[in-house]
């Protein structure tokens, strides 16, 4: 059996929208699992049973899935896509946050940004979430570092 | 069991005033009859190895401030020749932290060793700095060292993974080990009020200290995950191999921020091979991690029990001593059977 780990956004049709792509290339589905609670983003967490696959056709379902904007946090419960959000304190518009954001994006992507209107001499903060795989993490961390080093920024994260 | 008392600060008072409270209790439960041999402090010692009037020497601590003036019995003598010449099975040593050298402590615990005493210890120093060496007294002179209320105050930790969890591996620990920060970050969170506004608030309430460098800067969090990365981890780092961040640079907006995305912000203390950190991080605000107040919390991960959460008070005169007499009762079980 397979076991995918979703996070699908909480609005009608989410589930199916999932799911098609799944059944048009004629794979079983066992079950389908809330995994639990809302979370406080309001994502649903959701697994969804298969039945066995090759490697290959896996890894075509996970891409689908992805292509069509859904998250796979999991697969067979080895961790695959992570959201983690963190929150910037310093000059952060001021020191260029459009070049913030796209450094950030060589090894992730920037999928939410809120930030307070800065007072022209005082620190400002602004929060992210970031959408990474698991296997470039320690390379966001890294250029969070050197960011963090060149432009006085605090990255405060939640992983 | 005779123990010499080495510091008569906030928690060797504290120390004092427990063994008093639970002294029919000790007899009662353990057969234990607990008689405090010296007591030193800067001034010098009071000393009497029948037992000394623990009620006058809080008295004349708290009237005159030096125990070497306790009637008949307090001398000028330095504490080590005290702890040498003075007969006795345990020392507790409790005088004030020092992160740059360890000392006066490290001397103390080292004569203590040297000179046949089982050692309790409440001071990060000289176990964030010199744990091997110190272990390696204990080891040569046979002797125990505890040292449970250097970390988390009354909140037990150190004996819980090492004694209650035995067999289990600790694979990471994570959390709160600093009070006064918890107490910092919460209140601004709550109240919107700004790092240096709540500082000052936390230090005229004597909740943070008139020097409270070592808290804000994440240099006390880091003291002790070096303890618990050395003593239930059985890694070999010191204070040096930690990245420390603190928490001076977090603003009431962050906070508002973080609580926007459904997080708080915790001086966080973090251990596992390969990280050794200190820093602010985001915390969801379901997590269990996010205990309020100057409590203090941590998240132990092992190989069979998987999580366990400990919550308690990280300072306090009589929780802190709370995890001394623990360790008192500990040695006397251990050094009694037989
Ligand atoms: N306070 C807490 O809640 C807490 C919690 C956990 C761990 N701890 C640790 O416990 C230890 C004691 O803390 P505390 O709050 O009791 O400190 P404290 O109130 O400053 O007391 C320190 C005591 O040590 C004595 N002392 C200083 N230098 C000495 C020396 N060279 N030789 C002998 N005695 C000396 C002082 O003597 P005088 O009285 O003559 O000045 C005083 O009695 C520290 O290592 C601290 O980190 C404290």
């Amino acid at each position: 059996m397979i076991l995918l780990d979703l996070e699908l956004k909480d609005s009608p049709g989410e589930l199916l929208k999932a799911l098609t792509p799944i059944s048009e290339m004629g794979i079983n589905i066992h079950s389908v699992i809330h995994l639990r609670e809302k979370k406080s983003d309001g994502k649903v967490p959701v697994r969804i049973v298969l039945e066995d696959l090759d490697e290959e056709t896996l890894e075509r379902i996970v891409e689908r899935l992805e292509e069509s904007g859904i998250v796979v946090t999991k697969v067979n419960n080895k961790v695959r896509k992570m959201d983690v959000d963190v929150v910037v304190i310093g000059h952060v518009v001021d020191t260029d946050i459009r070049d913030t954001i796209d450094r950030l994006n060589k090894y992730g992507l920037v999928v939410d940004l809120d930030l307070t209107m800065p007072h022209p001499f005082k620190e400002s903060s602004a929060r992210m979430r970031i959408v990474v795989d698991s296997k470039n993490l320690e390379d966001l961390c890294r250029e969070m570092e050197k960011l963090s080093k060149e432009k006085d920024l605090l990255f405060i994260k939640s992983f | 069991m005779r123990v010499i008392l080495v510091g008569f600060g906030v928690i060797g008072r504290g120390v004092i005033k427990v063994i008093k409270k639970k002294r029919e209790y000790l007899k009662k439960k353990y057969g234990m009859d607990l008689k405090v041999v010296a007591i030193c402090d800067s001034s010098g010692a009071a000393i009497d190895e029948k037992g000394l009037d623990l009620d006058l020497a809080l008295e004349v601590k708290k009237k005159r401030g030096r125990i070497s003036e306790y009637p008949g019995k307090g001398v000028t003598l330095p504490v080590t020749e005290v702890i040498r010449s003075v007969e006795s099975d345990v020392l507790i040593e409790v005088t004030p932290t020092n992160l740059e050298d360890g000392e006066p402590a490290r001397t103390y615990i080292i004569e203590g060793f040297k000179s046949g005493k089982h050692v309790i210890t409440a001071n990060k120093g000289p176990l964030a700095l010199y744990f091997q060496e110190l272990m390696s007294y204990a080891r040569r002179y046979n002797r125990i060292f505890r040292y449970e209320a250097s970390v988390g105050g009354a909140m037990p930790i150190i004996n819980l993974a090492r004694e209650t969890l035995a067999g289990n591996e600790i694979i990471e620990i994570k959390g709160i080990l600093n009070g006064t920060t918890n107490y910092i970050l919460t209140k601004m969170e709550r109240e919107k009020l700004d790092f240096d506004t709540v500082l000052k608030e936390a230090q005229e309430l004597g909740i943070a200290e008139t020097n409270p460098y070592q808290d804000i800067s994440g240099l006390d969090t880091a003291a002790k995950i070096v303890i618990l990365a050395n003593s239930i981890m059985n890694m070999k780092v010191t204070i040096r191999d930690v990245k420390i961040e603190g928490i001076t640079r977090i603003t009431p907006e962050a906070l508002t921020m973080a609580n926007k995305g459904g997080y708080t912000i915790k001086l966080i203390g973090e251990v596992k091979r390969n990280k050794l950190e200190v820093g602010p991080k985001l915390i969801p605000l379901d997590d269990p991690l996010n205990v309020k107040g100057s409590l203090n919390v941590a998240k132990l991960y092992t190989d069979l029990a998987k999580e366990v959460i400990v919550v308690g008070r990280g300072a306090g005169s009589i929780e802190t001593s709370s995890a001394i007499l623990s360790d008192i009762i500990n040695i006397y079980l251990q050094t009694s059977k037989g």
